[in-house]
């Protein structure tokens, strides 16, 4: 070793120690796990009913199913603290465009935004179109801050709630918000697993393929136009194909023999990576969406699959069983600087890049054999167990505002889809319907 | 430690830009696993991909500006849904069409299986069952292959399928490769055997096609296994 090599090599390893110094500081930590993280105290002093319920036999009358949904949508997004209107003194009914001299009561109660508007069916006539007011007054402020006026059919009501969410959020944190999103999933039809797709909080599933086989491990595209995912052609060979959800139209991206698997679109939509065993045993290849032209990716006598891109399109996180067991490793898109990233455990698989870059979702087999889902840094350096207790977690998704994960879980027997907070608290169940729900993928923000 | 951190951030900055490309570089020649890729990729890693063509899947040159309009004093009425495509790529109610299926396509399939369960039944073959997170072939494993690799020798002219499958512990995705070692051991075993290659295929399902579906390790010690199945059509 020559002496400017060892100058070089200790200079690097000098620099690396300062870089992972600096990277316990806070700002690895998510957003909304951070200690200093203040949410923003809003008030929902109600949506007033105009008549009308969501369908001729329901009872549920219009304003009180959008004040139900706005509540959930601004208790997930995170960014609010959702307060108790009762007993602040806050007017409820019969309020107009103008803030109630009421409103003046929740500064002093700590309240920073108050939210009220009305909706239902004006005329009576139940064919009529569903109108929605809805107002934001900034306590702050002392301001009506502005409203929305939405219309449409009674079945886009919980629609007009979740944009109404999303524009709170914009307001305040310059981000689209994520109540309009949607969670792509597999649903099990008689022995079949088909495509579905769901609003986030799962309503409205919508059947997306009929195939009578397995279509599995769906991805969006970034532009939320199509998925991606492998379909069985003859039940013998796997092709990766791509729907357009708009049109239901499709097309086979790779056909061949072997596994074809894991299928993921770059952040940018230009590359497909994706794993096959086409030339043996699996390995990553990337395909250029415009041109067509593949390049393999690893080469070695393990499996690797299931990429996962870096937002930033540069890197891609995957699982690799080239050392054993499965553990997640990272490799740069051109193929090289391939590094293992786990070492916690003998099985670690199904990496998820956070939105934010700055951890990677995985599923993890603890030391009693339980899959459960855990979190580490790209580089390596804090790892933390997210679920815990019975049942084989699965396929981690993030919300595209990097605040709440999408998995699957056996949990409660059968296969269903949940959603918890990067923290680890809200643990909520989605699907209540169907013998086994699996693969979720959470769609980009709009 | 503490020193370090409080170096003037120049002198670091300076050094750094003078001697960041030695790192990186040193960082790519270092690994054998790497060299061996670039080697790869210089014989012609790049191949022709599939031949059909497909629609544009990139962000660029779409319009990317958020749909949301803000809160307004005198608000707008904003229509939703029911409108078809909105133009930004939101997905409303009333947009999202099924994919267009061959009609009929999931009663062929059922038809099909059932014929492949039937033949596969008739011939007599036994499946090969496989330790939690293994694919290696047990004594009793060999058993059963030596049973079918006779059956295979005596009716030449069928083809059969072997089927990779799993129990429910895992990942999906992983347990479509270990699905995939399992059905290739099988195959390598009935082809040390003397079975002509051409006669097998193999094909992965990992955890998606389960013959048992409760949770145990009754249950899950049937779904590791080995399939062999009687072809039927293409």
């Amino acid at each position: 070793m020559t002496l400017r090599t060892l100058v070089i090599a200790g200079f690097c390893a000098l620099v690396g120690l300062v870089w992972i110094i600096e990277s316990g500081a806070a700002d690895v930590f998510l957003e909304a796990a951070r200690p200093d993280f203040q949410k923003i105290p809003l008030a929902i002093a109600g949506i007033e009913n105009l008549g009308g319920t969501e369908s001729p036999e329901g009872r549920v009358k219009l304003g009180s199913r959008i004040e139900e949904v706005l509540k959930t949508d601004v208790r997930r997004s995170l960014v609010f603290a959702l307060v108790d209107v009762n007993g602040l003194g806050i007017k409820a009914g019969q309020l107009g465009a103008e803030p109630d001299p009421s409103f003046k009561h929740a500064v002093g109660n700590g309240v920073s935004v108050v939210v009220w508007g009305r909706a239902g069916i004006k005329s009576g006539n139940k064919d009529s179109d569903v109108n929605m007011d809805g107002y934001v007054y900034d306590a702050g402020n002392n301001e009506v801050v502005g409203g929305k006026r939405y219309v449409g059919s009674t079945s886009v009501v919980r629609l007009m709630a979740h944009r109404f969410a999303d524009e709170l959020v914009f307001r305040y944190t310059g981000e689209p918000g994520i109540a309009r999103t949607k969670i792509a999933y597999v649903s099990e039809l008689g022995s079949a697993r088909e495509l579905f797709i769901m609003d986030y909080d799962g309503y409205d599933p919508r059947q997306l393929t009929a195939d009578g086989f397995l279509n599995l491990m769906p991805r969006w595209s970034p532009d939320r136009r199509f998925l991606v995912f492998t379909t069985y052609r003859n039940r013998n060979t796997q092709d990766i194909d791509l729907l357009e959800l708009a049109t239901g139209k499709r097309w086979t991206l790779v056909s061949q023999g072997g596994l074809n698997i894991t299928p993921a679109l770059s952040p940018d939509g230009n590359f497909l990576a994706y794993s096959s065993s086409s030339e043996g045993n699996a390995e990553l290849y990337r395909m250029d969406t415009h041109t067509k032209a593949v390049q393999r990716l690893t080469t070695n006598a393990g499996g690797d699959l299931s990429p996962s891109w870096a937002p930033s399109g540069r890197e891609l996180a995957f699982t690799s069983d080239r050392s054993g067991g499965p553990q997640v490793f990272l490799i740069s898109a051109d193929g090289s600087n391939v590094r293992r990233l786990t070492f916690e455990g003998d099985y670690n698989a199904a990496p998820a890049w956070s939105p934010r870059g700055n951890w990677i979702a995985y599923v993890c087999r603890t030391p009693r054999k339980e899959y459960k889902l855990c979190l580490i840094t790209p580089d390596g350096q804090k790892r933390v167990q997210l679920t815990t207790g019975p049942g084989v977690d699965d396929s981690p998704s993030w919300s595209p505002d990097g605040r709440h994960i999408v998995f699957s879980s056996t949990a409660d027997g059968k296969s269903h889809i949940y959603m918890i907070n990067t923290d680890g608290k809200d643990l909520e169940r989605i699907t209540f319907t169907g013998t086994h729900n699996s693969a979720p993928t959470w769609s980009p923000a709009s | 430690m503490k020193t370090l951190v409080v170096t003037p951030l120049p002198v670091i900055l300076g050094v750094l830009l003078l001697l960041s490309p030695a790192c990186s570089r040193k960082a790519v020649q270092s690994g054998g696993d790497t060299r061996a890729l670039q080697e790869e990729m210089a014989r012609g890693g790049a191949k022709g991909g599939a031949s059909s063509s497909f629609p544009d899947t990139s962000l660029s040159g779409k319009d990317e500006t958020s749909s949301l309009r803000g809160f307004d004093r005198n608000p707008l009425e904003e229509r939703l849904g029911g409108g078809g495509h909105n133009g930004n790529g939101t997905v409303t109610p009333g947009n999202t069409l099924m994919a267009k299926s061959d009609p009929g396509g999931a009663a062929r399939q059922l038809a099909e299986i059932r014929a492949e369960q039937t033949a596969s039944a008739a011939a007599g073959l036994r499946d090969v069952f496989f330790a939690y997170d293994s694919f290696s072939i047990t004594d009793e494993g060999r058993h059963a292959l030596a049973n079918d690799a006779e059956w295979i020798k005596s009716n030449p002219q069928a083809q059969l399928k072997i089927e990779g499958h799993c129990d429910e512990r895992g990942t999906s995705a992983y347990n479509l490769v270990l699905g995939e070692k399992r059905a290739k051991a099988v195959r390598n075993y009935l082809v040390e055997l003397g079975v002509v290659p051409q006669h097998l295929s193999v094909v992965s399902y990992g955890k998606e096609r389960p013959f048992c579906t409760e949770h145990g390790e009754h249950c899950y010690s049937m779904n590791r296994r080995g399939h062999l199945v009687v072809k039927v059509g293409k």
